[in-house]
């Protein structure tokens, strides 16, 4: 009944959406304005509708209704409770009602947002919107909807992935799927600015940015919160393996980090009004292209979850919106350019600009050798698989650059520096990187690929930080003290603060990243109860594994001793878990945790005789990388927070030096 | 000028504890000496072949029975004095080269590694052309855009004369450094 319920709200939802298209497009071209309301009104009741489809679908779980087909495919009587709401997102079907669900509440958010600030673009933009979440409800409702029944009522289910069974898929998953669809929300706001010509070209900017940094914080932790996982539970003692659906998960990042910066240098100076265009339909494309990798795309990759054969209808979907967006632009591209010109090479325009096409060659370097092992099978029939090894080094340097420019690009001032004057800027940056390099090569480090990446991730922080006492004491003079002189000062400029927060936590990450790159060690252990190893100045004793039976699993839990400097560190357990129905193994490592290194132990192999294989790995500075994530999210919440807006920083000059008489005048679009 | 050195003190102190700590960080992470060669070299070696039978994993992140039994032979083959390359081939004749997690630096899947650098080269060409070209059409434009400040001929032509002179300054420092660099110069933008 209750279940029967949600199809129908279901299935009215797409006609909803649908009505909400043809509304918002016919009303604003043949200027029906009640017709451009009763969409947008129509488009509201869209997440009212998907939550009742949702309720039921999680109230079938509850139940344990295995007349559903999708419940009977995803849960069993023996799940654990908490989990049912795992696996209501955990297959494919459910994961697209998610998805739909999100997505239809982040839409009314946004078109809250838009209606009244941007009377040009809000109608165009809402039809967009309305557009992808249709194109999505209609999948569901023709081709995947979770709440079709079966002909027979089985006794139980088919059970969930173990593998989902874990804290982090609470939030990884969801997360990462929010984030890329959430690219559609600055994507079409910025192509109905697009389609609204002279009126929305730079009217769009302000939520413009405000929704892509919304969008590029979900992608972020959603990238975060995935490395998490797979440190603490697939028990390779890594992070990050360049894996197909990782790599598509980046990609969309990358593009998006491209627009957050960019964008801003539109909104400051009102240029690059189609190179953001061009970056917003890159990351909404690259978002889409993650969708089909994510579901059947043709790679491999150990995140088959929700696989299905529907993947090419996503890759038709985003032939059509990149050409779509192509079209729009081609045609209104006598609206988009800008007056404004670079002033000089050396200014924070063409840093931005410089960033830009870094992360875009990041993206793009990374598109190549994800779809290599396809190109490969279709040029020469055999299948190539592109890794961990090839993207370390194309990407590596890449990346390096990045932070290296992420040091310098802030400094810059807008408009032109001479080299000179830049050069001065950066002397705290340049000598920060200089003395830590020399410190590490004297402390005796000496992989220069090391000492190089640490130098420049310490100028990156060193010119921040100057910044941040240079304006501190600055307003300290004025009688502030420190602490509420530092506070105005970041609340001053929120969007240029935040950043800097942002820009902090990356170089977190990079520590992060460096640190266990180049430092992790790993080593494999063969030992009987009761013996003791050492490795990295822990020494551990194996105090023998204990089994124990659960109705679906089978759980072998193996105990250490540890010690660090005849300093105890108590008990660590390492766990290796069997789901025989699935005739897979989960594995939950025994992570001691500081901010200096990580101690992490995996059970790899029980012998029968007593004897276990463990693998133990030191990751120096790991830590680091999930302290970046709250603070990353701190920052970027920091940067969109309203306040008011900074005069743009253009031209003119203040009228209080003119000559007196001379009146200013305005010159817009031109 | 007490706030002056006042201030500079505060950074070295900051400088010197930020460095210390790191340096502190990295030589504290020397366990890599208490690993022999052979198995650090094994360990490279795992990370570049993938479990024939869980796609996507290297058998040095897998724990299935086959990838055990791989490291096995990765370790054997380098006992032997087989190098990494060797290794490869060894295992790419058995289980198809889709083992190899990189592609072949030799034949026709060199293209595979040649993009990616050629394409950042390309990206910057083109970005650097279109910057100067950017600055360049600019100088045009700064001609016609004097009349989005009304002033009478008189007024004009002092401000323009002022900003000129103070343009040409800063360019003629610009050049000279852009001299410092290229050999060509840049001379015809003082102009």
């Amino acid at each position: 009944m209750i279940v029967d319920a949600g199809a129908l709200a279901l299935s009215i939802s797409f006609l909803v959406g649908l009505y909400a298209v043809a509304g918002s497009f016919v009303g604003v071209s043949r200027r029906i304005p009640a017709l451009v309301l009763s969409a947008r009104y129509g488009l509201y009741t869209v997440p009212v509708l998907l939550l009742l489809a949702t309720g039921a679908l999680v109230y079938a779980f509850v139940t344990h209704d295995f007349s559903v087909r999708y419940v009977f495919e995803n849960s069993n009587l023996a799940m654990p409770f908490q989990y049912t709401w795992v696996a209501f997102y955990a297959g494919n079907a459910g994961s697209l009602l998610f998805i739909a669900l999100v997505f239809s509440v982040l839409t009314a958010a946004a078109v809250l947002s838009l209606v009244g600030r941007l009377p040009f673009t809000a109608p165009y933009a809402t039809a967009l919107m309305a557009m992808v979440l249709t194109f999505f409800l209609g999948v569901i409702v023709f081709l995947a909807n979770p709440l079709d029944r079966l002909a027979i009522t089985p006794g139980n289910g088919e059970g969930i992935n173990p593998l989902l069974i874990h804290f982090g898929m609470f939030i990884h998953p969801p997360m990462q799927m929010v984030g890329l669809i959430s690219v559609a929300i600055p994507f079409s706001i910025a192509i109905g600015a697009v389609i609204a010509g002279r009126g929305g070209r730079d009217e769009w900017v302000d939520l413009g940015r405000t929704w892509a940094m919304v969008s590029w914080l979900l992608l972020t932790v959603g990238l975060i919160l995935g490395s998490w996982w797979a440190y603490t539970i697939l028990g390779w003692g890594g992070y990050w393996a360049w894996d197909p659906v990782e790599n598509s998960a980046l990609m969309p990042w990358l593009a998006m980090t491209a627009l957050v910066h960019s964008i801003m240098v539109q909104k400051r100076r009102g240029m690059f009004r189609m190179w953001n265009i061009v970056i917003v339909v890159a990351a909404f494309t690259l978002a889409q292209m993650g969708m089909f990798i994510n579901r059947g795309g043709p790679v491999p990759s150990v995140h088959s979850f929700a696989q299905s054969s529907m993947g090419w209808l996503f890759l038709f979907f985003m032939g059509f919106t990149v050409l779509g967006s192509l079209a729009v632009f081609a045609w209104r591209l006598n609206t988009l350019k800008s007056r404004e010109k670079l002033d000089s090479m050396v200014s924070r325009e063409s840093a931005f600009l410089t960033q830009n096409v870094l992360f875009l060659t990041v993206a793009a370097v990374t598109l190549w050798g994800t779809i290599y092992p396809v190109i490969s099978r279709a040029s020469q029939d055999v299948t190539i698989t592109v890794g961990a090894p090839f993207f370390n080094r194309v990407n590596g340097p890449i990346l390096l650059v990045i932070v290296l420019l992420m040091g310098i690009g802030p400094l810059l001032p807008w408009r032109r520096a001479s080299p000179r004057r830049a050069l001065w800027t950066l002397r705290f940056p340049l000598g920060g990187a200089a003395l830590t390099a020399a410190a590490l090569v004297v402390a005796g480090v000496r992989q220069p690929v090391a000492v190089l990446a640490v130098a420049v991730v310490v100028m990156g922080v060193t010119g921040i930080v100057h910044e941040w006492i240079r304006g501190t004491r600055s307003r300290r003079r004025k009688g502030e003290s420190y602490p509420m002189a530092f506070g105005r000062l970041l609340a001053g400029n929120r969007p240029r603060y935040g950043g800097y927060i942002v820009h902090i936590s990356i170089a977190m990450l990079a520590v992060g990243a460096i640190g266990s790159s180049f430092y992790g060690v790993q080593r494999d252990f063969s030992m009987l109860p009761g013996e003791t190893k050492s490795l990295g100045g822990y020494s551990f004793t194996y105090r023998g594994a204990e089994e124990v039976a659960f109705p679906d699993r089978d759980e072998l839990t193996a105990r250490f001793e540890v010690r660090v400097g005849g300093r105890d560190l108590g008990v660590m357990e390492a766990r290796r878990t069997f789901y025989r129905n699935f005739n897979i193994s989960a594995i939950r490592a025994a992570i001691r945790s500081t901010p200096l290194e990580d101690f992490y132990i995996v059970a790899s192999e029980f012998d029968a005789g007593g004897r276990a294989i463990f693998r133990v790995h030191i990751n120096p500075l790991v830590w680091w990388m999930w302290a970046a994530g709250p603070l990353l999210a701190l920052g970027t919440v920091f940067a969109i927070s309203p306040r008011r807006q900074p005069a743009p920083a253009d031209s003119r000059l203040p009228r209080s030096a003119l000559p007196a008489g001379v009146r200013t005048r305005r010159v817009e679009g031109a | 000028m007490g706030t002056k050195s006042e201030r500079f003190a505060g950074r070295r102190w900051l400088a010197i504890a930020a460095v210390v700590a790191l340096a502190a960080a990295f030589v504290g992470c020397s366990a890599a000496d208490e690993v022999p060669p052979l198995e650090r070299l094994a360990q490279e070696v795992n990370e570049g072949v993938m479990c024939p039978v869980c796609p996507g994993e290297s058998i040095d992140q897998s724990q299935n029975p086959l990838a055990v039994q791989m490291r096995g032979i990765v370790v054997e083959k380098l006992e032997q004095g087989w190098n990494k390359q060797q290794i490869f081939d060894f295992f790419s004749e058995r289980y198809g080269l889709s083992v190899i997690l990189e592609p072949p630096t030799e034949g026709g899947h060199l293209v595979a590694w040649l993009v990616p650098p050629l394409g950042l080269a390309a990206a910057l060409i083109t970005l650097y052309v279109v910057m100067r070209l950017m600055v360049r059409s600019r100088a045009v434009v700064a001609e016609g855009a004097v009349g989005a400040v009304e002033l009478s001929a008189q007024e004009r032509d002092r401000y323009v004369g002022r900003i000129e002179a103070l343009l040409a300054s800063d360019l003629a420092k610009d050049v000279k450094n852009a001299r410092g660099r290229s050999p060509e110069g840049r001379g015809e933008e003082t102009g």
